[in-house]
């Protein structure tokens, strides 16, 4: 990424502004943006706190709180949400949907107080792998082919806490319990590349690769046999319906797991 | 004062407790406790030090090849009060035990760096006992790892001086890196040493350019006890790698990733086997029934203080304090908001003191805060690699028990390979205000190519690799598993590598760390709490 825009970004954040909120926004919109993640100390117990970004391109500061993969102070994030009426409590738009993927390129680091601020209690995940403790449920018949999805950050194979997990042991007890003659993997890769807030982003096809692997590997060690596995990769992918189609260039940096009974 | 100087009267103690095993730990004669089995010569040792007689020197320290019965509880004091280890096979034999005996050529076994009067590792103050009595002639101070190098000579000190001022022992790690199978794998980063103080990373024999190149690293050894809390799986997925974590080829079971501060060896039995070959000198295959007869011993042990000075008895009163509850709870529970670590102490917080003078009272109810500290008093976690890097946000708000969260023992349910600021710069050296100048000091630079570590960047000073031994990975550099937290009175310095003299100093050292900003009551509550375990 180039060093000018860098600049830009930190001007935008260490100048005094008056923030802007996205009334201009649509409500049920998509905003895409790439910026530098401020964070906002409310102290409402454990990992609360707000995480808000501008968007560059008019200034609207959004709340981002609510994505699965949190910003890191001192490097900068590309943003993808669904614009919300909901609550101000953080000093920004609410972006539910989000999903924030963090960049390698420096930024300030920008804490700031409560500044009269409420904040929120950290939204529990909307859904969490029990403990192994808790016997598994097989799931019931039909048995049919059935598609798994699971999404990244972009330019990472890492599998998102509280996220993947979830996915890969459904597809793994599916696979348990319909007698799988096959699991297809297909790792897929945003190659193409895409103009966000003036920034380039392209993933490279190896990574396709290595979320295949990630998630066959995943696979393997829950148990399912590693001669169902049948691996492929693809680069520009279309989008799916990730959020009811909401957020297009997230759904593409995904894995499909295809269980076949 | 040391609870070996003031003794506890025999019939009071037992008086104060609810039922019988308790009162067999809190025999302050302490390191033998009476029974009927055990041999004669325990049993002599036992009527040398009668009734409440502070514990003997000579009893207190276990030598490979005693003849001497491990009882079914088997108490201590040290500067807190008392540690105690119950035994639930009952009273062992370790006249040929495995566990006792000397395995290789080096004249240790196991007890050596596991004794029961430090929590089952070794302390400090042992440590330095053990030189004192023996002009540095005992076993515990071979060349192999007991020294700062092995090409030292033994006896002198100065060959001695990270044992004999940090406790720790050196661990001599393969370069590059080999996988669980032993074949090399090309790491992410190559290693330079820009400081050896010990002198073995450049030695021509044992150092990095030697015929079989080496890293040596410096860590205290971990307990051998409560081992169903470090083996236990809470949860099938590691979120700090995003995998499930490994299974053993050996038996299928899932592993726990919290056996060792790098993972090395990820099973007791890989551990066991490790540790006879490196520390303990065997030559040749490991013996399967020695194996499993260590195995099966170190398994039914269960370690917790059971009494501080102050506060008498960590179970009564409402609290659940000492080892018995370790026996008896599950392992690998995390803990939660609604039912938060350290239950066990929190009960004590709300105590009545019936007057200012009534010290006991006050000592429990600090306990008791420090417990309900370890969970409410949150702060932002800054940069530490494995926690802050996951998905939750660098910094992220939380507490002790944010990685501190399985129920009884305050391991990581996760597992624990974190980078809190211990060995890598520029932490290592400023949290503490204290530069690290004894320890090596290495230059790694991650690769072209290679994902750099989420907090530090590409180039990373570091005294300790740590978990990035076994993998390979830059983002693992300086990621050590986190310990337990039981018997920790007794098993003084703290950290992997002993930089926390007391627990004082190991609270000191997190509070600066990350900001906490902590009271000196609420220094002294926690202080006060983690003596208690």
């Amino acid at each position: 990424m180039r060093p000018a825009l860098w600049l830009s970004l930190f001007l935008t954040l260490s100048l005094p502004r008056m923030h802007a909120h996205a009334q201009a926004s649509a409500i049920g919109t998509t905003r895409s943006f790439v910026g530098c993640a401020i964070y906002r100390d409310t102290d409402l117990g454990r990992k609360s706190g707000c995480w808000l970004v501008d968007d560059p391109a008019d200034g609207s500061r959004f709340d981002v709180s609510f994505a699965p993969n949190k910003p890191r102070e001192g490097q900068a994030v590309w943003v993808e949400g669904v614009v919300t009426a909901d609550p101000d409590l953080c000093g920004g738009t609410v972006l539910k949907a989000v999903r924030v993927s963090v960049l390698p390129a420096p930024c300030p680091v920008v804490r700031v107080p409560p500044e009269g601020h409420k904040g929120r209690p950290s939204p529990p995940p909307v859904d969490v792998l029990p403990p192994t403790r808790v016997p598994r449920t097989l799931p019931p018949p039909p048995y049919e082919p059935r598609t798994f999805t699971i999404y990244f950050e972009h330019g990472r194979d890492f599998l998102i806490y509280q996220h993947a997990e979830v996915v890969l042991e459904k597809a793994q007890l599916y696979a348990q319990a319909s007698g799988a003659r096959s699991v297809a993997i297909t790792g897929f890769a945003a190659t193409e590349p895409l103009v966000i807030s003036g920034h380039t982003l392209a993933e490279d096809l190896v990574l396709a690769e290595a979320r295949a692997a990630m998630a066959a590997e995943a696979l393997r060690r829950l148990g399912v046999p590693p001669a169902l596995l049948r691996i492929s990769v693809a680069g520009a992918p279309a989008p799916t319906d990730l959020e009811n189609g909401k957020l297009p260039e997230s759904s593409k940096r995904r894995v499909t797991i295809t269980v076949t009974p | 004062m040391r609870m070996r100087d003031r003794a506890i009267p025999h019939a009071m103690a037992c008086a104060m407790l609810s039922h019988a095993i308790t009162c067999a730990m809190l025999c302050l004669c302490g390191c033998t406790q009476q029974d009927d089995a055990r041999p004669e010569r325990t049993r002599a040792r036992a009527q040398e030090a009668p009734g409440d007689a502070p514990v003997e020197a000579d009893a207190r320290w276990w030598s490979p090849g005693d003849d001497r019965v491990f009882p079914r509880a088997l108490s201590y004091a040290n500067e807190s009060g008392v540690v105690t280890t119950l035994n639930l096979a009952g009273p062992t034999a370790t006249a040929g035990h495995p566990f006792f005996t000397p395995l290789g050529d080096n004249g240790r076994a196991c007890v050596t760096c596991h004794q029961p009067a430090d929590g089952m590792s070794l302390s400090l103050a042992s440590i330095r006992e053990r030189w004192d009595a023996t002009r540095g002639g005992d076993p515990l101070f071979a060349t192999i790892d007991g020294a700062n190098c092995p090409s030292l000579p033994r006896g002198e000190r100065a060959s001695h001086s990270l044992l004999l001022e940090r406790g720790v022992l050196r661990i001599a790690r393969p370069w590059p890196p080999r996988d669980a199978q032993g074949t090399p794998i090309t790491p992410e980063f190559t290693l330079e040493v820009v400081r050896d103080p010990a002198g073995c990373n450049l030695d021509p024999v044992h150092g990095l350019r030697s015929a079989t190149p080496t890293v040596s690293v410096y860590r205290r050894p971990r307990p051998a006890t409560n081992l169903k809390y470090v083996t236990a799986v809470g949860f099938a997925f590691d979120p700090k790698n995003g995998l499930p974590m490994p299974l053993d080829p050996e038996t299928g079971t899932r592993t726990s990733g919290n056996v060792l501060s790098d993972v090395r060896a990820p099973t007791l039995a890989a551990q066991a086997r490790d540790a006879m070959r490196t520390h303990l000198a065997l030559h040749g295959d490991v013996d399967p029934a020695q194996l499993a007869a260590i195995l099966a011993f170190e398994q039914q042990l269960f370690t917790a203080q059971s009494r501080t000075t102050v506060a008498g008895s960590l179970s009564e009163a409402g609290a659940r304090g000492g080892p018995e509850l370790l026996a008896s709870a599950e392992a690998g529970v995390l803990q939660g908001s609604s039912d938060p670590i350290w239950s066990e102490l929190i009960a004590w917080k709300d105590l009545p003191v019936p007057n200012a003078a009534d010290a006991q009272a006050a000592r429990r109810r600090s306990i008791g805060r420090g417990a309900a500290l370890f969970s409410t008093r949150t702060f932002l976690v800054t940069s530490a690699a494995g926690v802050t890097d996951l998905g939750f946000g660098n910094p992220v708000r939380n507490s002790c028990a944010f990685c501190h969260n399985m129920h009884r023992v305050g391991l990581d349910v996760a597992p624990g390979q974190v980078d809190i600021g211990t060995s890598n710069e520029p932490a290592a050296s400023e949290s503490d205000k204290k530069p690290v100048t004894d320890l090596p000091l290495f230059k790694l630079t991650c690769r072209e190519g290679a994902r750099a570590h989420p907090h530090l960047g590409r180039v990373i000073f570091t005294h300790d690799p740590g978990y990035a031994l076994t993998t390979g990975k830059c983002i693992d550099i300086g990621k050590i598993t986190a310990q337990q937290m039981r018997g920790l009175a007794a098993r003084a310095p703290y950290f992997a590598h002993g930089g926390a003299k007391t627990l004082r100093e190991l609270v000191d050292f997190y509070d600066t760390r990350f900001e906490i900003e902590l009271s000196d009551l609420e220094k002294d509550d926690l202080t006060h709490f983690l003596e208690a375990l």
